[in-house]
């Protein structure tokens, strides 16, 4: 099984290179350091948000409350910052807090209620995004205080040279993503819960014998979930310096996308960091480089449209090719 | 036709919340025009409805089912102007363009079904590429423009009354009525059921479940290509973002109205409930002024309450069963 995975990373990454060797040759500006941190910036909330997405659907469930949850949480902190104090580590406690919240409410209606997770969160996206629509009335907040926006400005090793004959530094946000990778990362491997996601997502019966508890499983699923996006809403409130209530209608089935394309297995049980990024790599280098080249963005989701359907069927096909070679003991 | 304690749940709900919205907007909500008016609004969604309905009761989903209608009507309405302004005969060049966005959708629903059963790629993942993909290919068309001057004989599909009666409302009811017929009432529709109840046993009973499966989607796409020909007359434009917010609220609505998410399970009078309770909360709860995200709200909490009703009578029946085997 690992062979098959590390075979379709390699596919990705071949991908990847092919399309940026293209677009170079199209355009020089695309392996300029600003334009690479461009990308990088640019994608560092879909790439987060990607991995709490990761970890639901390696339980074989979905969440399509994202846009809703950041979006509350965007609003939340944002108001409250300008009501009170623009302090970074209040911000952040109160967007985790939050978000987490959100999350576990998801994970009990999934867990004890037993509403399938794709009906419970769609139910809570109406909800949260009606609720937080109705007490905003939609309007963005400008005026952020100036203690946040300096946040969200700082850049470290400001050592690289950009094509433009000066230097620029690494935003601080992709630290962030890279923490988030580290934790999600050690989470899964080495903490009792996080291998149990996995145990639940190959087979919920299976895992009940084992002795996991399905339901604690699947709250801290939902729940890692919340806190992702509690980190994003403020991670993207410090680059955007403005909080916008629609920014992230549509942006559930963009991350779904990503992660599939980084080939999780969508009934469960399967999937990889390493993989999920490289998803949402290539979706980012599609965007911008297609964008480089001149290409409209019409043809981009085609372009993008088609990647997904092939590199879905090259994966199944590949599955069933090595499922013929294991013998298979059907438990129920 | 057996009715559940599902389908009673919902009927009980409808009547309260019409009572309700009655209430609330005694002289607006319960008269001929207004009741007319959602009877003009709510086919195209039904129709989304009951063509996301067939493809869960097979255990999956159709993602791509609101894109691959848009990229039909797209096309076919770029047919319908160009005929048209080429002094085509317009009732030829209308039905030419129907008949187009038919075949497209129906095609497309194959593709899907083609890569579900046959190369065997999990619904959700399948139907989100192809979603994307027709996307593209519905906005190349369009250039992301809408396309508008159709024919005047075309508003008749959306706008149009036979003896008072909404023509988009009698498109619905046989659509529902059909697949009613073929879901609940032939050997076809029944295999439908057990794909979704249990793949393999299916499979092991002799039935092609392959074929049935491409036939689901490519039906579920036809009826998406019913539902963009009434938009497009009731907008008297092709636009391929239009119905997007629908596609989620097709999957809410469906299960709203009883089908199991696994599979298996649901019936089309269910859902027509359903779409019922959802237009009459939207267009109820407008007339009584209450802020259009509040209707968002109420619509999230009715479906995870309705959901959490049947879990909770469920284990109730379930209870009394054991009780009365003891």
């Amino acid at each position: 099984m690992k062979k098959i995975l590390k075979n379709r990373e390699m596919g990705l990454v071949i991908l990847m290179i092919a399309i940026s060797v293209i677009i170079t040759l199209k355009n020089g500006v695309f392996l300029r350091p600003d334009n690479i941190l461009n990308i990088l910036k640019g994608n560092v909330i879909l790439a987060l948000v990607s991995l709490g997405m990761l970890v639901v659907m390696i339980t074989g469930g979905i969440d399509t409350s994202i846009g809703g949850m950041i979006a509350a949480t965007t609003m939340l902190v944002g108001n409250f910052m300008v009501a009170f104090t623009g302090n970074v580590v209040i911000a952040f406690s109160l967007g985790i807090l939050t978000g987490t919240l959100l999350g576990i409410m998801n994970g009990l209606l999934i867990a004890f209620v037993k509403i399938p997770p794709i009906v419970a969160t769609l139910g809570l996206n109406s909800i949260i995004n009606g609720v937080m629509l109705y007490i905003t009335k939609g309007s963005y907040i400008n005026n952020i205080p100036k203690e946040f926006i300096n946040f969200g400005k700082i850049t470290l090793f400001k050592f690289i040279p950009d094509g433009k004959g000066g230097v620029i530094g690494v935003p601080i946000q992709i630290f962030f993503l890279i923490a988030a990778i580290i934790l999600t990362y050690v989470i899964i491997k080495y903490t009792k819960v996080g291998r149990g996601v996995f145990a639940l997502g190959g087979n919920k019966i299976s895992a009940e014998r084992l002795g996991f508890n399905v339901n604690k499983i699947t709250i801290f699923a939902y729940g890692y979930m919340g806190f992702i996006c509690g980190i994003a809403a403020i991670l993207h409130t410090s680059i955007m310096k403005q909080v916008d209530p629609n920014a992230f209608n549509g942006f559930d089935m963009k991350v779904i996308a990503a992660v599939i394309l980084g080939g999780v297995n969508v009934m469960g049980g399967e999937g990889s960091i390493t993989g999920t990024l490289l998803g949402v790599g290539l979706f980012a280098i599609i965007n911008n480089g297609l964008t480089l080249m001149g290409i409209s963005s019409n043809w981009q989701k085609i372009i993008l449209g088609t990647i997904m359907v092939f590199s879905i069927c090259f994966v199944v096909i590949q599955r069933k090719r090595a499922s013929k070679h294991i013998v298979k003991v059907e438990i129920e | 036709m057996k009715k559940t304690s599902k389908e009673r749940t919902l009927i009980v709900v409808f009547i309260v919340i019409f009572l309700v919205l009655t209430f609330l907007s005694p002289d607006k909500f319960l008269t001929v025009k207004n009741i007319r008016s959602m009877a003009f609004q709510f086919p195209e969604f039904g129709i989304f409805a009951l063509a996301m309905m067939v493809t869960i009761l097979t255990g999956g989903i159709n993602l791509s089912l609101v894109t691959t209608a848009t990229m039909g009507g797209v096309i076919s309405a770029l047919i319908m102007v160009k005929l048209y302004q080429n002094g085509v005969n317009e009732t030829l060049t209308i039905i030419i363009a129907i008949l187009t966005a038919m075949v497209i959708s129906t095609l497309c629903g194959l593709l899907n079904g083609y890569v579900i059963a046959y190369i065997g790629a999990a619904a959700m993942m399948a139907t989100l590429g192809t979603a994307t993909l027709f996307e593209g290919v519905g906005l190349y068309i369009s250039k992301g423009n809408s396309i508008s001057g159709l024919p005047t004989a075309f508003y008749w599909f959306g706008n149009g009354t036979v003896f008072g009666i909404p023509v988009p409302m009698i498109i619905f009811i046989i659509v529902a009525v059909v697949t009613y017929i073929l879901l609940e009432r032939t050997p076809w529709g029944q295999s439908v059921y057990m794909i979704g109840c249990n793949k393999k046993a299916t499979m092991y009973s002799g039935i092609n479940v392959n074929k049935v499966v491409l036939g689901v989607y490519m039906y579920s796409g036809f009826l998406g290509s019913l539902a963009m020909i009434i938009m497009m007359s009731r907008y008297n434009s092709a636009r391929v973002d239009y119905g997007s917010s629908y596609l989620m609220q097709t999957v809410a609505t469906a299960v709203l109205g009883g089908t199991a998410i696994s599979g298996g399970y649901g019936k089309v009078i269910g859902v027509v409930i359903a779409v019922a309770i959802m237009q009459s909360i939207s267009t109820g709860l407008n007339i009584f002024g209450l802020d259009r995200s509040l209707t968002n709200v109420i619509t999230g909490c009715i479906l995870v309450g309705v959901l959490t009703l049947n879990f909770i009578t469920g284990n109730f029946n379930l209870k009394i069963k054991k009780l009365l085997k003891q």
